[in-house]
């Protein structure tokens, strides 16, 4: 549904239009972070789409706060003659620059990021557009609470450059000056002015007058759904499983997988403990804890890495239309067989790694038009959010969240056993990386990352620029130890646990065989092979309280078992697939 | 002593998807099973099969491979793909066996679900923390019973479950149960409605706390969406709701104002009223109707505050669609059914869904595939611009295809403008594409996916309710657009075609959607009618109706009764009682005579010309 359906020669979705969103609002209404955040949004969509700034503009003209004349922001007396040339020329110019950005640059919507709150400056810039065929909405930002006015200019403006070198508090008591200096003057939006969307107090109240088309009224949902609320975003890859190289096969993880499973929950516990850390150390105020919502696909390899956070009683919630990249007829292929099989699609395919729809397969760019209810639903939720998912899948959402440009999607590096924290931020998202893992399918010999299959391989699709900041494979700190304590911590408390509840029911104790005979007979001579048999090294650990967390659970489980049989179960090994 | 299985009801409310596991149709089979020791022989066996599966990169891609280097094996790029891996391959069933034989010897307290075969019935995911009481707010003849219902057909598509308790039908039915008591008729016009009367107000406050209570008690038992349909016109009413529904934990409310300025749209909706049988004008006259209804309209005006009162969840509606307010949204679902009614318009308009011509897969009986059509299905495409053109007339119309073949030639004569929608495309089936219902058959009987055909997912593929959930966002942008066609695939336009005329879930997969067929939905106040014109051109059937035990219909019949049902159920009619909103799983069909319907269609297809399939039921 999504815009991107198809591609233009000039990038444009022809039956859009062009489109002009003027924000209207005093200042420090959160204008600019509806603005990067929309832009961020429309780009996603493929649209090409750009924030003009009217304060960037001028600083970049004037430089910062001491050369801008003392009557710039002056309102309730007369500005002199040479300010309001200034003023004329800045706006005048900027507004050249977004003709040209639709004329010559070939995009298709400008945020017109501005404060302009005067309703006849407001007509002659509709007048100016529309009658060159530009479609003007306005997109007045409202804020009736004091709080979020005064947090918004601490933690936004006084980082500006206007503010270079200030004492905070006189910035603060500035900035107000000129707020109450413009609210004199400010006229909001009414309905005659045409269509418009008014969002109050960042999203808790949306007005919506006239507003017809595709991407207008797509705008006006997304808008709905955001929220500046502090929140965390993680991305892990699904462990191996038994056949990777298979969509339609669908099948189990491999043992190496369900090791990656508990570990990939003991990291994520580890992390998150870590992050609190933190932030307590920079000195911040810290509330409750956020709860963890984990999101896979309902692809059994992803469900199955959530597997111990089901246990552990953390919400899963699976989507089907998460899942990965359909390889189409690609399925099953390596990149040799797929070159040699389909060379015409294969060339067609390394000319847009992006675009390029191979038969039955899906192009990235029909993973991303899929994904966008994904995308609104990631915008609305307030929790902190763990996708378990698939490359592909991860690649665009966090193509979004970053801001990459469609080319550099199928290319950016996933490792399995990587760890990728997303906190979005003011002015957009701050990324990091953490490596937990390095076990089976995690890289090849040669050290190139293991992917599901060709599809959502990255060999040939492209590259990502170095200094991107998104080679998460290449930047992630190191937790591995972190994560290996925490499940040695995580499974010493449960065998406290089995312990504690067995004595309870004077049930003896928990001893029993480590591991069953005939695993270990298979496993002679097979180390070191790919496959099921290295799994066996690890039995009689992660299965003996595998995904219990509650004392309640344990007895519950115990119930109705006879003894010698309780203690196979606990303590015989697994493979657990 | 018995061994819990692993999916006890203490799991329940954590994983709804191992809920299943017992349950006949489940192929999740060796999660019930017994463990037992594994003979060592046999897990070495298994595991070395897997080895070797897991070296054997491309099953079958050898054979292609050898093909490749003329330039032939390009072309078929665009044929139906070499199943790897597919249900018709042995190493599926390889993969499997290794597979269970593994898990049979795993010691696990708690398995995860696996599934082996071709697919598996999957749970509905757990709505029920959704509890949300929707109150409409509005004058009469606004339109509110127009969006209420517009709501429920929406968001039960969604599976969620809704039901309009609408006070209007409560008073309505207690009048007339009144009255078949000997009690005499009540007295419902203007009178009833004013202000002033101490007594009437006394009755309705009654009647609207009465619907409310049925409301909340429902919405606590079962419901995710109730939508209490009355005026709730003033403040203080509002505030007697927003306190009754703060006593219950869980429950949020949600007020939707219908507000209307537009005369045009009001007399419609008066005329609309006054003619269409309201039991409360019985023995009226139109022109007495229309009267004691505005002057209704007029009782309700002389009160009415419109939403100003701060902190509650509202969205505001003027004109359907010409203006939106929206205050404090909360929630993933309330943002929903606001985006839903911002799309929503009353431009007349109607949507066209034609399935594509039969394709080459269709006469081979196979399902899948992305194959060209086939001599009849060429005829097909290059007939239907003449039976749209005459359908249409002028106006514009858009085409909406799907990204695979079939639909693109079907679509290809058409002097229309075109869209390809991904979204559209067929129902994966997953390891079973490109196989006959037959071959299927050998692998898994059939009665499994019949067994619960909407909450079945073909393994690698999908099922009825992913692609409901994949096609949520076309629904959204048809609401938005006017004269559109589709042409689509069968399962798709099943689900598109639930939506218009609010078919239940369990009857999705077997709605009928004969090849060569243009239906033609228009919406109506109180729902959709439909017409279908079938075009003579002969085509397979692939229907598969569900498996009776009592009487095996023959699928390829013209089955008016079946046709008429559905026009019925659309709810073209207002229902005024309430009788067929509750529980409605067998509404009351009249007894009409198929037989002149089938008659005059069988004439109409001799004598060649292009005829509705389906004549509206008067």
């Amino acid at each position: 549904m999504a815009a991107p359906l198809y591609v233009t020669q000039s990038g444009r979705l022809w039956h859009a239009g062009l489109i002009l969103i003027v924000t209207v609002g005093l200042p420090a209404r959160g204008k600019t972070h509806i603005s990067r955040a929309l832009e961020r949004y429309l780009r996603w969509l493929g649209v090409k789409t750009r924030v003009y700034s009217l304060g960037d503009y001028r600083r970049k003209v004037l430089g910062g706060a001491k050369n801008v004349p003392s009557d710039y922001f002056q309102t309730k007396s007369p500005r002199s003659e040479a300010t309001n040339a200034l003023r004329r020329r800045i706006k005048t110019e900027i507004e050249d620059q977004i003709w040209d950005f639709f004329t010559v640059q070939g995009g298709q919507v400008v945020i017109y990021d501005a404060n302009n709150g005067n309703v006849k400056a407001r007509k002659e810039c509709v007048e100016k557009f529309e009658s060159k065929g530009v479609h003007v909405i306005f997109l007045e930002s409202l804020c009736d609470q004091e709080a979020i006015i005064t947090a918004n200019i601490r933690s936004v403006k006084l980082s500006s450059p206007d503010y270079a070198g200030w004492d905070a508090d006189r910035a603060v008591a500035d900035y107000w000056c000129r707020i109450r200096d413009q609210e004199g003057v400010y006229d909001t939006v009414t309905a005659d002015e045409g269509p418009f969307i008014k969002v109050m107090n960042v999203g808790e109240r949306i007005e919506v007058n006239q507003i017809e088309g595709y991407l207008q009224t797509r705008c006006c949902f997304f808008l709905m759904n955001i929220h500046t609320r502090p929140r965390t975003i993680y991305f892990a890859r699904s462990g191996q499983s038994l056949i990777e190289h298979s969509y339609k096969a669908d099948s189990d993880l491999s043992p190496a997988g369900w090791e990656y499973a508990e570990r990939l929950k003991a990291a994520v516990v580890a992390r998150r403990k870590a992050a609190r850390e933190e932030r307590k150390a920079r000195g911040e105020m810290l509330a409750e804890e956020n709860p963890l919502l984990i999101w896979t696909s309902a692809r059994r390899r992803a469900y199955h890495t959530a597997w111990p956070f089901v246990h552990s009683g953390f919400k899963v919630v699976q989507k089907p239309i998460m899942s990965e990249i359909n390889p189409g007829v690609w399925d099953g292929l390596s990149t040799q067989e797929a070159m040699e099989i389909y060379p015409d699609e294969w060339e067609r395919f390394l000319a847009d790694p992006y675009a390029h729809r191979a038969p039955r397969a899906e192009s990235y760019h029909d993973l991303s038009v899929r994904l966008e209810p994904v995308i609104f639903e990631l915008e609305r939720c307030q929790d902190d959010l763990l996708i378990i998912g698939h490359a592909s899948v991860i690649r665009c959402l966090l193509a979004y969240l970053v801001g990459l440009p469609p080319n550099e999607v199928p290319a950016v590096e996933i490792a399995r056993g990587d760890l990728v924290e997303v906190t979005p931020a003011s002015y957009g998202v701050v990324s990091r990386a953490f490596h937990f893992w390095s076990g089976e399918g995690r890289g090849d010999s040669s050290g190139q990352n293991l992917y599901e299959n060709f599809a959502e391989a990255t060999s040939g699709k492209g590259s990502v620029l170095p200094d991107s900041g998104v080679n998460f494979a290449a930047d992630a700190m190191n937790m591995e130890r972190e994560a290996q304590e925490e499940e040695g911590r995580d499974k010493q408390a449960k065998k406290e646990m089995v312990k504690r509840a067995m004595s309870l029911r004077g049930m003896g104790s928990e001893e029993g065989r480590r591991s069953a005979p005939q695993l270990d007979r298979l496993n002679d001579g097979r180390e070191g092979e790919v496959g099921v048999g290295g799994e066996q090294a690890q039995e009689g650990q992660g299965d003996r309280d595998r995904g219990t967390s509650s004392g309640e659970e344990v007895l519950s489980d115990l119930e109705g078992k006879e003894q010698g049989e309780m203690r196979d179960e606990r303590a015989m090994s697994i493979i657990q697939i | 002593m018995s061994m819990p299985p692993p999916s006890g009801p203490s799991k329940k409310a954590r994983s709804p998807s191992i809920v299943r596991t017992q349950a006949p149709n489940s192929l999740m089979s060796d999660l019930s099973e017994l463990r037992k020791p594994v003979e060592p022989g046999v897990l070495a066996d298994a595991i070395s099969k897997l080895d070797t599966l897991r070296m054997t990169k491309t099953p079958g891609a050898s054979v292609a491979a050898s093909a490749a280097t003329s330039p032939a094996a390009s072309a078929s790029a665009s044929g139906p793909a070499v199943p790897r891996l597919g249900s018709s391959t042995e190493m599926l069933r390889t993969l499997d066996e290794s597979t269970k034989v593994i898990r049979q010897n795993s010691k696990a307290p708690n398995r995860a679900p696996s599934v082996s075969g071709i697919g598996a019935v999957v749970e509905k995911p757990d709505y029920s923390e959704a509890k949300i009481v929707v109150a409409m707010v509005g004058l009469p003849a606004r339109g509110k019973s127009y969006l209420s219902n517009r709501l429920m057909r929406y968001l039960r598509w969604l599976e969620y479950n809704v039901e309009v308790f609408n006070v209007g039908q409560l008073r309505r039915s207690k009048a007339r149960a009144a009255q078949q008591e000997g009690k005499g008729k009540a007295d419902h016009s203007a009178q009833f409605f004013s202000h002033s009367d101490q007594k009437s107000n006394l009755a309705r406050e009654k009647l609207a706390e009465e619907s409310l209570e049925a409301l909340i008690d429902w919405l606590k038992k079962e419901g995710n969406v109730g939508i209490m349909d009355a005026t709730n016109s003033t403040f203080d009413r509002r505030e007697k709701i927003r306190h009754r529904v703060a006593q219950e934990s869980g429950l949020q409310l949600l007020y939707l104002e219908s507000f209307c300025n537009d005369p045009a749209v009001i007399a419609a909706n008066v005329a609309l009223k006054a003619s269409s049988g309201d039991p409360d004008y019985a023995g009226m006259s139109r022109e007495e109707a229309e009267a004691d209804f505005r002057k209704r309209i007029a009782q309700y005006e002389a009160v009415y505050q419109t939403i100003t009162e701060p902190g509650i969840s509202f969205c505001r509606i003027l004109n359907v669609g010409q203006q939106v307010t929206m205050n404090r949204i909360e929630g993933y679902l309330q943002s929903r059914i606001a985006f839903y009614l911002m799309n929503l318009h009353l431009k007349p308009r109607s949507i066209y869904l034609s399935r594509h011509g039969e394709s080459m897969y269709n006469v081979e009986g196979k399902i899948g595939g992305d194959s060209d059509l086939s001599p009849r299905g060429w005829e097909y495409a290059k007939a239907l611009p003449e039976l749209v053109k005459k359908n249409i007339g002028d106006t514009p119309l858009e085409v909406w295809t799907s990204t695979l073949q079939r639909t693109i030639q079907t679509g290809s004569m058409l002097p229309f403008e075109k869209k390809t929608w991904k979204s559209l495309d067929e129902l994966d089936a997953g390891v079973c594409d490109g196989m006959t219902y037959e071959e299927i058959e050998a692998s898994a009987p059939a009665w499994i996916r019949d067994d619960d055909k909407f909450n079945y997912r073909y393994r690698g593929g999908e099922s009825y309710r992913d692609v409901v959930v994949r096609l949520e966002p076309v629904i959204m942008e048809l609401e938005r657009q006017e004269n559109i066609l589709i042409i689509g695939h069968q399962a798709i336009l099943r689900c598109l075609y639930a939506y218009f005329l609010s078919l239940p879930q369990e009857e999705l997969p077997y709605i009928k959607i004969p090849l060569h067929t243009l239906i033609k939905i228009t919406p109506m106040a109180y729902g959709c009618h439909e017409e279908r014109y079938h075009l003579p051109i002969a085509a397979v059937d692939t229907h598969r109706p569900k498996p009776n035990k009592h009487s095996k219909t023959g699928s390829g019949q013209l089955d008016t009764n079946a046709a008429e049902e559905v026009l019925n159920r659309s709810g073209a009619k207002r229902d005024y009682f309430g009788d067929t909103a509750h529980h409605s799983d067998k509404p009351k069909v009249p007894e009409t005579p198929g037989t002149q319907v089938q008659q005059a269609l069988e004439k109409a297809v001799d004598a060649g010309d292009v005829a509705p399939k389906v004549a509206q039921v008067p």
